[in-house]
């Protein structure tokens, strides 16, 4: 951490806890899946709401630079974009990254496309939602499980951390999963590693009157930036019926990143107490 | 319509929170609201050129009651015809400032008429002022009045491109009241339906 860093209010509220120390980038809203409950209503026929690779490195290099800690990299599916690996290889040189994909994408020599990202500071974020092939495809679509089932190992063989993502519709407890965390487990996966969240009502999931529903201090406030602007987390930036949510929007500015970074930060100073630690979105 | 999304109170970001608390807020905060962090200082100095200053509130609407006319904005000639009449411009003085008739029929005092002239030169034409219009506004309006001025003029030119090039529609309130007072709204005709 610079000086700089060291002396921000982000850096400080960070510190103290009461900003989050990551940053989400949308690299994009369209996608080769059209899952049930997608926040952003992705499918291949979304617009693609592109953020350009010098918009990341530039979020990522000023991140660091604020006292920022981590970031987060999702979509729609960023393995839809060629240059991605590359330019996390190089937000990773800032800050650890954590990309998220369906991990459709990787059959066959595409496997080396995702292997690009072993890295110490980097790690794969993998949806998987049952241990049920049909329930997992039912929401996920065709062939989606035995695709997950298949990369997740290889990726792993080839060096790269990986974690799973389960979403559901039921509690985040539920003896129900566990035949899923054995599932994640035998896939080389440390339990540490295998997220379960709920679905947030937004998106297409509020279309389909699914999971849970979440005001702003429901949802954790990691700052959020996309090719619309900037939002309040990462559940903020959802499509509804085609049109952009615009609810938890900070600010159409994303660089300087300090711009919605501090209006973020006078939110959180006039903001009541939260409770995404009891729904447990993440 | 408008041609844009007009925001309200269960659409707008976060950050816009604080201008719809009061219920609506009108159509050029709802645009605005698009680009939250535009609010404040977009809203900041419209209030400081177009409120209260130096410059009488009777002065200040000849400068954005003649420029909206100059520009053809409809939703700001509605709504600061009712403004005008409110500061107690009269009826003749209104309809000249917007343009239905002439100057003279409604203004003779050698100031005002130097002032609207140079009104007309700084939001009606382009390039340098005439030596004849500023040397006769310059010989009754102090500095600061006239950069005062120029920034009312400034913002009012921002509102009318503002709302006339996304057609903002003018309240039914507004309307209704221009048709009370005998104003010509057809005008409006595009923009009546709208609001
Ligand atoms: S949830 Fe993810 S994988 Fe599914 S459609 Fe949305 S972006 Fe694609």
């Amino acid at each position: 951490m610079t000086d700089v860093a060291i002396e921000s209010p982000i850096a400080q509220a960070i510190a103290e806890g009461t900003l989050p120390g990551r940053v989400w980038l949308y690299t994009n809203y369209h996608c080769n899946l059209a899952c049930s409950y997608c926040l952003t209503e992705s499918s291949p026929r979304s617009e693609r709401r592109q953020l350009e690779p010098s918009t990341m490195l530039a979020v990522a290099e000023q991140a660091k630079e604020l006292g920022f800690t981590a970031l987060g990299v999702t979509g729609g599916e960023p393995f839809l974009l060629p240059w991605l690996p590359e330019t996390v290889l190089e937000m990773a040189s800032h800050l650890p990254v954590v990309v998220l994909t369906n991990a459709t994408l990787f059959g066959g020599n595409r496997i080396e496309h995702g292997a690009l990202l072993a890295h110490p500071n980097i790690s794969v974020q993998i949806s998987l939602d049952s241990d049920q092939p049909d329930v997992n495809d039912m929401a996920r679509g065709p062939d989606n499980f035995a695709k997950v089932i298949e990369a997740v190992p290889r990726l792993i063989d080839r060096g790269v951390r990986v974690r799973i993502a389960t979403t559901t519709g039921g509690s985040l407890d539920a003896p129900e999963l566990d035949p899923l965390r054995d599932l994640v487990a035998g896939l080389g996966v440390a339990p540490d590693d295998h997220l379960v969240r709920p679905i947030v009502r937004r998106g297409r999931a509020d279309e389909m009157a699914l999971g849970v529903r979440a005001q702003a201090r429901d949802i954790p406030s990691e700052l959020t930036i996309t090719a619309d602007g900037a939002f309040w987390g990462s559940f903020g930036p959802t499509v509804r019926a085609g049109r952009l949510d615009l609810d938890l929007l900070l600010t159409r500015t994303v660089l300087p990143l300090s711009v919605p970074a501090n209006a973020l930060l006078g939110l959180l100073g006039g903001m009541p107490e939260g409770n995404d630690a009891n729904l447990g979105i993440r | 319509m408008p041609r844009i999304q007009l925001l309200d109170a269960s659409t707008a970001p976060m950050t816009a929170e604080s201008y719809f608390a009061g219920g609506d807020p009108g159509p050029i905060v709802a645009a605005l609201a698009n680009v939250p962090e535009l609010l404040g200082p977009t809203l900041g100095f419209i209030g400081a050129a177009l409120g209260p200053g130096a410059t009488t509130t009777r002065h200040k609407e000849f400068a954005i009651l003649r420029t909206s006319a100059l520009l053809g904005c409809r939703y700001c000639i509605h709504a600061h015809t009712t403004v005008a009449l409110d500061v107690g411009l009269a009826d003749v003085e209104v309809r000249a400032l917007r343009g239905e008739m002439a100057l003279e029929e409604a203004f003779t005092e050698p100031s005002e008429v130097a002032l609207i002239r140079w009104i007309d030169a700084m939001a009606g034409a382009t390039g340098p002022l005439p030596d004849d219009v500023w040397t006769a506004a310059r010989g009754f309006w102090a500095d600061h009045l006239l950069v005062e001025l120029s920034a009312t003029i400034g913002a009012t030119m921002f509102l009318n491109r503002f709302a006339t090039g996304f057609e903002l529609p003018t309240s039914a309130g507004v309307l209704e009241r221009l048709e009370h007072e005998g104003f010509d709204t057809g005008m409006a005709a595009d923009t009546a339906g709208a609001s």
